[in-house]
């Protein structure tokens, strides 16, 4: 009970916190109008071809940005985490006796609403220019984008709990975006690579989601890609969440 | 004596580059008793913010055993957390936040309900002089707003002990003492506070009973007073030409009746004498005689200086941690406190400097 009112209490504390930096929100919601506006456009000669999916460039594409933005706004919670140590708050909240989990929990839940709301962003924008929207499937896209997003971001806090400067915590997330991105298929399906990379991107949680993103935009419920999704996100997003919590409760910087 | 504050043995080590771990705290005991002001006095680098940060939960403790509250702290750290407050050297403030943001946030985290804590925030907003701007985010505060502040938040839940962590760094004289107003008033409604310093003026003035810690052990310890009477003679310092002139002086010096603890620094020689002002005259003449003119002279009643001198063999204000010199040392000047030198310590935090100059408002 007095984790979920933690939770409740540390989740608004975040919220505020974030809504009061207009510069990220500007950020935030530019990103993927950017990708929207400037990738787009390349694709289109690309549908049809061998390898490639036929149909609505969009529609293969756009699920990818909704896992991108997921895997980014993953990333981010880490480098408020650094600036929160730097500056005392994490240690002020750390003694107090507020769940350990709640001062991991907060935040994240914090920037996964912002992530739904720059979703939705992309979603409507998407529609305008001929993206076919599936309600059922987008809603459970929601929770992969949701399992994703909580992985990634308690993997960032923790990671920026346990180097506690901002150059060791950069090296280990920017080392790790480009290899995990460029094995995701995000901007073109993986399907067109070769089969080392094709087995390759099958250790890579980013790559499942992409791949059930593109099955559920569609309005498809079946098919392995959809539980595959579950199955690896799932198992991983507790075990990672259990992790952070460990890294919080014995955060010494 | 109640102890709500008890240690025994505490240590603890941090891992170093290649097999050098650091012994930062090695065989600390204390005991504090309820309604004291305890000041744990020591250089950068001496261990005592990491002592503070083992009794606080914040760091495992390798060895040894703490009771704070009459818990455990490595069985019950939880319970132990719900007692106490807490305010770091960098405070910890939401910057983004308003003062009563903060200190509403803070008094829920401690488990209080909706309009216990608006209460209580209300309160301390009054008592710590911030009512005025308590709906202006932090961000605007001067430096004084903002440690009246970081204090508020550690006393919102109202806990029965107060860890202080250099509470004055970076203040001006004037925010310095209305600070200690505060923390007095603490100990007034019985709270008891547990403060670390560099400063030897703030455990003079400020705290009931001290520890002088070096080194990561207790040297010594006792009121102020008793502290000072332990050097027991005045504390006379004699500058001469040089250091060459200051070593003859020393030895001319040596053998006179009263005099004690003789060391030279530098071009000084530093002794002591039960009665300094009567015994002035007579070593000024024996130098004269042997040609040795002193260029300047002080004549001092024993301060803490004194005491960690002849505990140590050091001056506090050169203890600081070798690896780490502060910058722009200055001369030996009794009273004055050096701004803004922060905990350089491996274990201890990097560069706090608390809003050395005052904000903008």
């Amino acid at each position: 009970m007095k984790a979920l009112t933690d939770i409740g209490l540390l989740f608004r504390r975040h919220l505020v916190q974030l809504l009061r930096s207009p510069i990220w929100l500007v950020v935030g919601f530019s990103t993927p109008i950017l990708y929207l506006a400037l990738f787009t456009p390349l694709l289109k000669h690309l549908v049809g071809m061998p390898g490639l999916p036929a149909g609505n460039v969009l529609d293969l594409f756009l699920p990818g940005i909704l896992a991108l933005l997921a895997f980014a706004s993953g990333s981010g919670p880490g480098f408020s985490t650094i600036f929160e140590l730097r500056a005392g708050v994490t240690e002020r909240l750390r003694v107090t006796p507020a769940s350990r989990f709640a001062i991991l929990a907060g935040p994240i839940l914090a920037s996964m609403l912002l992530m739904f709301c720059f979703d939705a962003v992309v979603v409507a924008i998407g529609a305008a220019f001929g993206f076919h929207v599936h309600a059922a499937g987008l809603l459970l896209l929601c929770v992969v984008l949701a399992l994703l997003m909580a992985t990634m971001a308690a993997f960032s806090i923790a990671t920026a709990l346990a180097t506690g400067d901002i150059n060791g915590f950069a090296a280990v997330i920017n080392g790790l975006n480009l290899p995990v991105l460029l094995l995701g298929g995000v901007l073109l399906p993986i399907s067109l690579g070769p089969e080392w990379m094709r087995v390759l991107a099958h250790l890579n949680p980013l790559y499942y989601t992409v791949t059930a993103a593109r099955v559920l935009a569609a309005g498809t419920f079946t098919g392995p890609a959809v539980w595959q999704a579950f199955a690896v996100l799932t198992p991983l997003c507790v075990a990672v969440l259990g992790w952070a919590t460990a890294v919080v409760r014995r955060a010494v910087a | 004596m109640t102890a709500v504050i008890e240690a025994r043995e505490l240590r603890k080590r941090f891992p170093g580059g290649r097999d050098q771990a650091i012994e930062a705290v090695r065989g600390v005991s204390l005991q504090v008793a309820r309604g004291e002001i305890l000041g744990f006095l020591g250089p950068n680098g001496a261990g005592k913010t990491t002592t503070l940060r083992m009794l606080t939960t914040l760091l495992p403790i390798d060895e040894g055993s703490a009771e704070v509250a009459g818990l455990d702290v490595r069985r019950q750290p939880g319970r132990v957390r719900a007692r106490i407050g807490y305010v770091s050297q960098l405070g910890g403030a939401d910057e983004l936040a308003t003062g009563r943001e903060n200190l509403t946030l803070q008094g829920r985290l401690y488990g209080g309900r909706r309009a216990d804590v608006a209460r209580r925030v209300g309160e301390v907003l009054e008592r710590f002089d911030l009512a005025g701007f308590a709906d202006r985010r932090v961000r605007t505060y001067s430096g004084g707003q903002r440690r009246r502040l970081d204090v508020a938040l550690g006393v919102v839940h109202e806990p029965e002990v107060l860890f202080l962590d250099e509470p004055s760094t970076g203040l001006d004289p004037q925010n310095r003492a209305s600070l200690w107003d505060h923390i007095r008033g603490l100990r007034d409604r019985g709270t008891t506070v547990f403060l670390t310093t560099h400063y030897l003026d703030e455990a003079d003035v400020l705290c009931d009973r001290i520890m002088i810690v070096d080194h990561g052990t207790v040297v010594a310890q006792g009121t102020p007073r008793a502290l000072k009477q332990q050097v027991a003679g005045d504390a006379i310092v004699l500058v001469t030409r040089n250091t060459d002139e200051a070593g003859r002086a020393a030895a001319e010096l040596a053998g006179q009746p009263g005099v004690r603890d003789l060391t030279v620094e530098g071009t000084a020689v530093r002794l002591y004498a039960s009665d300094g002002a009567a015994a002035l005259p007579g070593l000024l003449r024996l130098l004269d005689r042997a040609g040795l003119p002193v260029r300047s002279l002080r004549l001092s009643e024993p301060s803490l200086d004194d005491v960690f001198l002849r505990q140590t063999g050091r001056s506090l204000r050169d203890a600081g941690d070798p690896a780490a010199p502060a910058p722009g040392r200055r001369a030996p000047d009794h009273g004055v406190p050096d701004h803004g030198v922060p905990d350089h310590g491996a274990p201890d935090h990097g560069a706090p400097d608390h809003g050395d100059a005052e904000a903008v408002a």
